[in-house]
């Protein structure tokens, strides 16, 4: 009896050792934006706005901001309708070699992104096509097709072949049968892989570090170019900002189309 | 609104491998009810496949109505079918599963909601149109299946082992109503089951498939009182196999099983060799004592299971029989050890090919 409460407080005493290790990297960046002094201070010595205030009236971190929500919906449309699709090819496509082109579709995860960066920066400059929007957009599709695969091929790998045939059987013709049926059935797992990129993308730093153009740089960039030079609590607003709208987006998302559902992840 | 199904030739082999299906003939009747029944692998489900347009035949031809359907799209063969496991869309509601079919076929909204409304009346599920498939029990999710298959008046109602995965019970209430509503519709319906039982009591007519081929097409009787071969015989009901020489003469052939036992066949002509007959349990008459009987035996154990009682009877040279004999409430039945004598007539025994 004893050792069931020891045990039982044990768990819960490593289960909040875990949640706290999660969160206090993020608490302490609320601290910090929220704290007057312009260094970090424990513990705080007021509340003030006036960081966020820097950050919103700073051109420099709003065109970053605009710039990397641009790119992040771009990668998010573009790496979900890819990924998905590919999944689709691997999971249904009847394929020799699927296996293997699976493995090569997921590679981008096991690689040092900023070698998929200096490749495709070596890439653009054989090609001489400077660093266009497109250039980062294909970076960051890069590594966040990976995500969408992986979420769309595991709810295929779960989805009821006869759902279909019924539906052909009920008139339906194979375009029809995937938009009324397959579709719905595995947005679940598309949505997923899309919420992974959309974060991925905006949080994206050692891909666009050798994409980005001079004075067209999206956020992580110009936070990291700022931080070289000054630190204060701009750093910490932006962060917060950055982390807020993360979240509205993940939220957003899910209210909108749904990630819960009657289909299992 | 029926259909005949003619079904000519039809073979299936998957990339070069043993065919699954071979050199099927068949013709499926208008308003039948048409049983493919086998053990699994047989190739019952792949031919349902092919009338429902899922797979493509490698030969043959399959016609619906007289007109080649062989490389007709699923989608435009207008059939129902009912899914083992139902296959309803888990994401939308009753009514929207059965609607499904009426939508694609783009048929104004108001007689929509009036053909799901009877459809559902039909299978007894009205006021669980909003319901999600999910919040149903098995037996009503049968009942959507079906409803879902015979809105749209299907020429032909296709049935994958529809009744399998429900409990006993369920399923004979479940049997019935198919047959009634069948009958009510007047659709041509064909039924792939694995239980002989179900094919039995609800068909016209069976198929019998082993092995990718047609053992034998008849009416339920005319399966299970006369079986072509030995797998029919001994894959519907109990049976009671003997194999041996032809003797006798034309007038009077027999057939000698080993030194102990000799049999009396009906008259028959073209009989040579080697043959194998079947002998039901329940028309082996069961004599205690007694002699001059085609056969003598001993009980060596009765099960009894209510209705009837069923006897392992043993013979000289180490041979068994099963006899089943009606319980006639004249109390308990025969002990082991009994000396019984066995009777049958000659007809009785059918002559079977292997």
């Amino acid at each position: 009896m004893l050792s069931l409460k020891v045990g039982r407080f044990l768990y819960l005493a490593v289960n909040w050792a875990v949640l706290a290790f999660l969160l206090l990297p993020i608490l302490i960046i609320f601290v910090f934006a929220l704290n007057p002094t312009p260094y970090i201070e424990f513990p705080p010595v007021g509340v003030t706005l006036k960081w966020f205030d820097k950050f919103f009236a700073s051109p420099q971190f709003m065109s970053a901001l605009l710039l990397s929500l641009e790119v992040a919906a771009l990668t998010t449309i573009a790496a979900t309708v890819l990924g998905a699709s590919a999944a689709l090819g691997i999971a249904r496509g009847n394929v020799p070699g699927s296996r293997l082109i699976t493995a090569i579709m997921l590679s981008p995860l096991m690689l040092p992104a900023i070698l998929t960066g200096l490749a495709l920066f070596q890439t653009y400059v054989l090609m001489d096509v400077g660093r266009p929007l497109w250039g980062l957009v294909v970076g960051h599709c890069l590594v966040t097709v990976p995500y969408v695969v992986r979420t769309t091929l595991a709810v295929l790998h779960n989805f009821d072949l006869r759902l279909e045939e019924a539906a052909r059987n009920l008139g339906a013709s194979p375009q029809r049968t995937f938009f009324e049926v397959t579709l719905p059935l595995i947005k679940p797992g598309v949505i997923a892989g899309g919420i992974f990129a959309f974060i991925v993308s905006f949080d994206q730093f050692p891909v666009s570090l050798f994409l980005v153009s001079p004075g067209q740089e999206t956020l992580p960039i110009t936070l990291f170019n700022y931080l070289k030079y000054d630190l204060d609590g701009t750093i910490g607003a932006a962060s917060v900002v950055s982390i807020l709208l993360a979240a509205l987006v993940v939220i957003g998302l899910d209210r909108t189309v749904g990630l819960r559902s009657y289909v299992k992840l | 609104m029926s259909a005949r199904i003619e079904i000519v030739g039809v073979s299936k082999s998957y990339d070069g491998a043993a065919r699954a299906v071979d050199d099927i003939h068949m013709t499926i009747e208008p308003g039948e009810f048409f049983s493919l029944l086998g053990p699994s692998g047989c190739g019952k489900t792949t031919t349902l496949r092919m009338i429902a347009g899922f797979e493509m035949p490698s030969e043959g031809i399959i016609r619906v109505g007289g007109q080649d359907i062989t490389r007709v799209p699923a989608h435009k063969r207008d059939m129902g079918m009912v899914f083992q496991n139902y296959a309803l869309f888990p994401h939308r509601t009753v009514r929207e599963n059965v609607a499904f079919g009426l939508r694609m076929r783009k048929m104004p909204r108001a007689a929509i909601a009036k053909k799901v409304d009877e459809a559902l009346a039909m299978v007894a599920l009205t006021g669980f149109e909003d319901r999600m498939p999910g919040q149903l029990s098995g037996g009503q999710q049968q009942r959507v299946a079906l409803a879902r298959a015979i809105v749209i008046e299907p020429r032909v109602l296709l049935c994958d082992e529809p009744l399998g995965a429900l409990d006993k019970k369920l399923r004979q209430s479940m049997q019935f109503e198919l047959k009634q509503l069948q009958k009510t519709l007047g659709v041509t319906l064909v039924f792939v089951t694995h239980d002989q039982e179900e094919a039995l009591a609800m068909s016209d007519r069976i198929a019998v498939l082993s092995r990718g081929k047609v053992e034998q097409v008849g009416t339920p009787t005319e399966i299970y009182d006369r079986p072509a071969t030995r797998f029919v015989a001994d894959f519907i009901g109990e049976t009671n196999l003997f194999r041996g020489e032809l003797v006798g003469t034309d007038g009077a052939p027999a057939l000698r099983v080993d030194g102990h036992l000799t049999l009396a066949l009906p008259a028959a002509d073209g009989l040579s060799g080697a043959i194998s007959v079947g002998l039901r349990p329940e028309k082996v008459r069961l004599t205690p004592g007694g002699a001059g009987a085609q056969a003598q035996g001993t009980v060596e154990s009765a099960n009894f299971q209510g209705g009837h009682v069923l006897y392992r009877i043993a013979l000289a040279g180490n041979r068994h029989v099963l006899a089943q004999s009606p319980n006639d409430g004249s109390g308990a039945p025969l002990a082991a050890g009994t000396p019984v004598s066995l009777g049958w007539t000659p007809a009785d025994l059918v002559i079977l090919k292997d």
